[in-house]
């Protein structure tokens, strides 16, 4: 278990480092893709399987696939990924200081679950997750109706934003 | 626009700012925010020309980062002590980065970069927008938050004092000029927060009426440079009387109103033993206060050398409402005798 969360935090790292280093959009998005998968199974190790699945559901599988689409749009004739020495050089300057940082604060391993649980005796559970979504849909009704209006608005300024085709402020692809 | 947008993007942003105000959780302050940077993005971008949509990708970049700290900085919060309310924040560390955060949203020195930029790329009504409205939802979180490190908000205030007046000296875009007062502005409101919050209101509403003024005189003139301000005594010749009065109070000279403030800052930071605080920012007020003293002199001392054709502009009715700019341009020169009744008003 302690193996393959360490191969799972890893893999976060080193997306991280992948991101950040600067490549083109198509292997940024690989690397969105490893962090947002490995940051699921490390929730997983820690208890929060249910919240694990929604956001590989939504997050990956909805709101990334959406983003890999359009960085796949915006088309590079040569895409830099790692072979090319200025990302490499990014990526193992992160690498680095990843080193450095883990040298500094080495020791310990937290091992513990982040969900919080109820229960009563053999009759419920009562899971901080899954609790926590039910109250999102009952007592919670007024942020989602507000979380759905800020989507709304997000569409509109988008929608605004790419207005025009090609005589607008982003010109189409 | 299609108005139908412009009403859906403007009650966005009076949403964004009322659900600010109105949180006691940093998730709903968050969001609040997040819809004002949002709303006012097609805004920005309305007039589709590269500078216009180079402000906005700025200003989007600069907003997003500062909201992503403010989450991150909460969520700490909740993490060491269980707490979410706003104002029950006690860690400093989690204080900290959110008043950096905030620092970042509202453009204080030494995090102050993108606004002289962005609002060079606005026209002159959003950048009234956001000189003003997008201002009100972070200082409503400022207020309340206790900070914890009086260092910190003493080296914002003064950087913001000192590099609002410096970085203005050499401007010749009205836009600019106006970014960098912005900034001195802001800098004297947050020196004062850990002191008198109240006066840091009363602080952050003058200074609202008299940018107010002073972008409508602008936009008015239909100038966004000095050499265009220099024409304006053809234009508008009452208007260009008065702007010199509105500009001194902007820079803080009594008996206008733009005293108020600062007299009320110097005499709570003396009262509080930061006599050379409070006297290095009064020198630094003198910088801004030569901007606006070069603008005043282009506008209604001299008169430009011009040829006799451009003496007398066609005097067309101007479309723009002039209530508004003459309700804000009496409050920016004659609200001083009112000061005990303001901060009265603002004291809770």
């Amino acid at each position: 278990m302690v193996y393959i969360m360490f191969m799972f935090l890893f893999g976060l790292v080193l997306g991280l480092a992948a991101v950040a280093s600067n490549p083109s959009p198509y292997f940024a998005a690989l690397g969105l893709v490893a962090v947002a998968g490995m940051g699921c199974g490390v929730l997983v190790g820690h208890g929060g399987s249910f919240l694990s699945l929604v956001l590989f559901l939504i997050y990956l599988g909805g709101m990334l696939v959406v983003f890999a689409y359009s960085a796949a749009l915006a088309a590079e004739p040569y895409p830099e990924g790692w072979g090319s020495w200025p990302v490499l050089g990014v990526m193992m300057a992160y690498m680095v200081g990843v080193c450095a940082a883990a040298g500094l604060f080495w020791g310990g391993w937290y091992e513990g679950a982040w969900v919080s649980a109820d229960e009563f005796a053999e009759f419920s559970v009562f899971r901080g997750d899954i609790g926590g979504v039910a109250l999102m849909y009952s007592v919670g009704g007024g942020v989602l109706v507000m979380g759905a209006w800020v989507l709304l608005l997000t569409l509109f300024v988008v929608l605004e934003l790419t207005r025009g085709l090609s005589r607008g402020a982003l010109r189409a692809v | 626009m299609n108005p139908y947008i412009l009403a859906i993007l403007l009650f966005g942003l009076g949403l964004g700012t009322t659900i600010t105000f109105a949180s006691s959780h940093w998730l709903l302050a968050w969001m609040g925010l997040e819809m004002n940077t949002l709303a006012i993005i097609p805004l920005m971008a309305q007039h589709h020309h590269p500078r216009a949509v180079e402000a906005t990708t700025k200003y989007f970049l600069t907003q997003a980062a500062a909201a992503a700290t403010l989450l991150f900085a909460s969520i700490t919060n909740a993490w060491l002590t269980g707490q979410w309310e706003i104002q029950q924040i006690t860690h400093p560390l989690p204080t900290t980065m959110i008043t950096l955060a905030l620092a970042l949203k509202i453009g204080l020195a030494p995090l102050h970069a993108w606004l002289p930029e962005v609002l060079q790329g606005l026209d002159l009504t959003t950048g009234l927008i956001l000189s003003t409205w997008q201002k009100l939802a972070p200082f409503a979180l400022i207020l309340q938050i206790q900070p914890s490190n009086s260092t910190t908000l003493i080296i914002l205030g003064l950087a913001s004092t000192l590099i609002g007046g410096w970085g203005g000296l050499n401007q010749t875009q009205l836009r600019k000029i106006l970014a960098y007062s912005s900034i001195a502005h802001l800098g004297w409101m947050i020196l004062v927060l850990q002191f008198s919050p109240s006066i840091t209101l009363l602080t952050l509403l003058t200074y609202f009426i008299m940018t107010f003024s002073t972008f409508l005189v602008f936009k008015l003139n239909k100038s966004t440079n000095i050499n265009t301000l220099a024409t304006s005594w053809a234009k508008a010749p009452a208007l260009t009387a008065l702007t010199p009065l509105i500009l001194l109070s902007l820079g803080g000279l009594p008996p206008l109103t733009g005293f108020m403030p600062k007299w009320l800052i110097l005499q709570e930071l003396t009262k509080q033993g930061l006599a050379p605080t409070a006297t290095l920012a009064a020198l630094s007020a003198l910088l801004s206060l030569y901007f606006y003293l070069r603008l005043s002199y282009a506008m209604a001392l001299t008169i430009s050398p011009n040829n006799l054709t451009g003496t007398t502009p066609w005097r067309l009715p101007s479309t723009q409402l002039t209530y508004p700019l003459a309700t804000s341009t009496a409050m920016t020169i004659c609200l001083l005798p009112l000061t005990p009744a303001i901060s009265a008003l603002l004291t809770p």
